[in-house]
């Protein structure tokens, strides 16, 4: 080998590489940013609503924790690649709170103590996830369905279930103690008095209520944690490297001995128990159950999987970029509602972030092949 | 010396057609052979029964001396018997390091996986097998009792399938310092061992599917058109690269159409047409013309009588 043969100049491409990848995972914050000013500024000058306050930040995570959960079982799916995406995480959501709905019903109808009615509620929905996203997996792996239409069928499937089960209504008649864990948050700050943990502090009076700060909502921790989770899973474990293997190049990953069937049937299983857990927190949010809980989640969910980023084509993705996703989506819809407008503009607005979404990433390809 | 691998009368059916008829080598350590034949010669199918793809229908295939039976390109591989096709088999989405270690990842040091598994489905299996029995007891007595400690068990297990392989992380520090010193050893430079594969030149992927093999103990290296969506000096380093292995003691059979790849670095020549073995070569003592006549049956016309002597002289250099 000659000296100039040596070293063919990567160097440039690299390094152009190199910047537009960070152009595409920097421009949804610096998005969500100029979303948060424009919101600020319109509400301040049209109804004198302080739009960036603790509140609206509080609003806006509860809000997207649900696109979040499952967005983030979507990233799975569609990071697994393979025409991979999961049309019935959705209504295997409301599956779950139907499940979970139905048995905190009977078991509170029968005075059994509120932890194991909650616990037995909770496992139940989540438990019986498992089997969509299960056949689901089967379907994919071993039989080779497209996952666009075994996951469509077993959605309906599913949704017909949950419609049965519930009788086609909300499954009401909850517990009261569900709905502290819904909307309540992990921590309560009394100026003065400090913090207490769970519950408003026993001493305040109902005059004292308005000053004291509700921290952390329970939801918002729950999904924080089931998101590290995922991370973790998607960036740090063999599995999660493998599903990244698999989205890039399923014969290469054949070829090298993954396990691609157990693989491909693990993430399907994964993408329900996050659509249970889901559920089971729109359960403890609204106090009941209903077969269409998850109804308009489903596109929100995989708009937010593209705005941050996740390739549609698989193989590559992350989790940052889903939060980042369903944050955008939440301060939209929040945003919306703070404005006082028509919540249907969140319909046009998500539309059009999508289609920016694609455009930053379609340019970036296109200049990084050239 | 002794062959490493050697093919005696292999033959493949499919139906009526014999793609391969009969056909032998053998290949010592060190050195480089060019398979050559027109589209449909049975280059492939010879390829694929050495690399346990196919099973042959007749003949047998020797490695180290040994009679072998591949039942599947895992048991070649397991062997030492690489094949790099055209595609590479990288996941262009990944890394350097990832890509030399896909499928066989370095992990930090855990329990192994199975073990793991079954510890998280007994944390799993054992509250919820616990819980669901007491709430079925609540409503239907010992049925609901059976009931609700098989239903969780049984989903306790599960739980402990999906989440059991969270205890398994990638080591992709170690990897990456592997892979450096794979290519290293093969004299391959590489901008940077982070960077996707999809950003790499032909040649440096071509690079990186090679030093996969040898990292992983390749014995005999089988290359399917190595050359073929190369620049020219990328096809230079490609070729050095085949020499570089050759060097270190592992032969490379390689397949191609390029006469000037061939020449380049094969030390023997095997030409297949419709299926059979018309002629073996000593590269420094041919030319392409005469490979080419031989691939598309020119020279058969006037070498009738030769042809099945190089048929049956199977290996030892049997010049027709």
């Amino acid at each position: 080998m000659t000296p100039e043969e040596k070293s063919i100049p990567m160097v440039s491409k690299t390094s152009r590489a190199e910047i537009l990848k960070i152009v595409r995972q920097v421009w949804p914050w610096l998005f969500l940013i100029l979303m948060v000013i424009v919101f600020a500024i319109i509400s301040k000058t049209t109804n004198g609503v302080n739009f960036i306050s603790y509140r609206s930040v509080q609003g806006i995570l509860v809000y997207a924790t649900q696109i979040l959960l499952i967005g983030l079982a979507e990233t799975i799916i569609i990071i697994s690649g393979n025409g991979g995406v999961d049309l019935s995480v959705h209504y295997t959501l409301g599956f779950s709170a139907v499940i979970a709905a139905f048995i905190m019903r009977a078991m509170y109808a029968a005075h059994l103590t509120p932890v194991l009615t909650l616990a037995v509620g909770f496992s139940g929905g989540i438990l019986l996830s498992i089997i969509p996203g299960w056949l689901n997996g089967m379907m994919v792996a071993k039989i080779k369905v497209p996952p666009f239409i075994s996951t469509l069928g077993m959605g309906y499937a599913v949704y017909g279930i949950a419609l049965l089960i519930s009788r086609g209504q909300a499954i009401a008649d909850q517990p009261d103690y569900l709905g502290q864990i819904g909307n309540g948050n992990l921590l309560y700050y009394w100026p003065k008095h400090g913090f207490t943990w769970l519950n408003i502090p026993a001493a305040a009076s109902q005059a004292d209520l308005q000053h004291i700060i509700p921290l952390i909502p329970n939801v918002v921790a729950i999904t924080l944690v089931v998101t590290i989770l995922i991370w973790f899973i998607l960036a740090k474990t063999q599995f999660g490297q493998h599903i990244y293997a698999i989205g890039g190049n399923i014969q290469a990953s054949i070829r090298s001995g993954i396990p691609v069937a157990s693989t491909q049937t693990r993430a399907y299983t994964l993408a329900a128990v996050l659509a249970g857990i889901a559920g089971v927190i729109w359960a403890t949010r609204f106090t009941s159950g209903a077969a269409n809980a998850g109804e308009p989640t489903l596109l929100f969910a995989i708009a937010a999987v593209v705005i941050g980023g996740t390739s549609m084509f698989g193989g590559e993705g992350s989790v940052i970029g889903t939060i980042i996703g369903a944050l955008i989506i939440a301060t939209i819809q929040y945003g919306l509602v703070i404005l006082g407008q028509q919540p249907y503009w969140q319909y046009v607005t998500v539309g059009v972030v999508v289609i920016i979404a694609v455009i930053v990433d379609q340019l970036g390809r296109r200049m990084e092949h050239d | 010396m002794e062959p490493l691998l050697r093919a005696v009368n292999l033959t493949k059916r499919f139906g009526g057609l014999v793609a391969v008829d009969g056909v032998s080598f053998d290949v010592r350590p060190g050195e480089v052979i060019g398979l050559v034949g027109d589209n449909g010669a049975g280059k492939s199918t010879f390829i694929k029964m050495i690399s346990g793809v196919y099973q042959p229908d007749d003949g047998d295939i020797y490695f180290n001396g040994k009679k072998v039976n591949f039942t599947d390109p895992r048991d070649a591989r397991d062997m030492g018997i690489e094949t790099i096709y055209q595609d590479l088999a990288l996941a262009e989405n990944l890394d350097v390091g990832s890509n030399i270690f896909l499928g066989r990842e370095m992990k930090k040091r855990s329990i192994s996986e199975k073990l793991s598994q079954v510890i998280f489905s007994i944390v799993f299996a054992l509250p919820l097998g616990a819980l669901l029995a007491w709430a079925g007891l609540q409503f239907y007595k010992i049925l609901g009792l059976v009931l609700g400690l098989v239903f969780g068990l049984a989903f306790g297990a599960v739980l402990g399938w999906l989440f059991g392989s969270i205890t398994q992380l990638v080591d992709r520090r170690k990897m990456i310092g592997e892979s450096a010193k794979a290519l290293n050893r093969l004299e391959i430079e590489i901008p940077s061992f982070t960077q996707q594969v999809r950003n790499l030149s032909g040649g440096q992927r071509q690079s990186v599917a090679i030093a996969r093999s040898i990292y992983w103990n390749a014995r005999v290296m089988i290359m399917d058109e190595p050359t073929a969506a190369l620049g020219v000096s990328e096809q230079h380093k490609v070729l050095t690269l085949v020499r570089t292995l050759a060097s270190q003691g592992v032969p490379v059979i390689i397949i191609s159409h390029n006469m000037q790849d061939v020449f380049a670095v094969a030390d023997r020549i095997i030409i297949l047409r419709r299926g059979k073995k018309v002629g073996e070569q000593i590269a420094a003592e041919t030319t392409p013309d005469k490979i080419v006549s031989l691939m598309v049956g020119a020279e058969t016309v006037h070498t009738m009588g030769v042809i099945p002597q190089a048929l049956e002289g199977a290996g030892a250099g049997a010049d027709s």
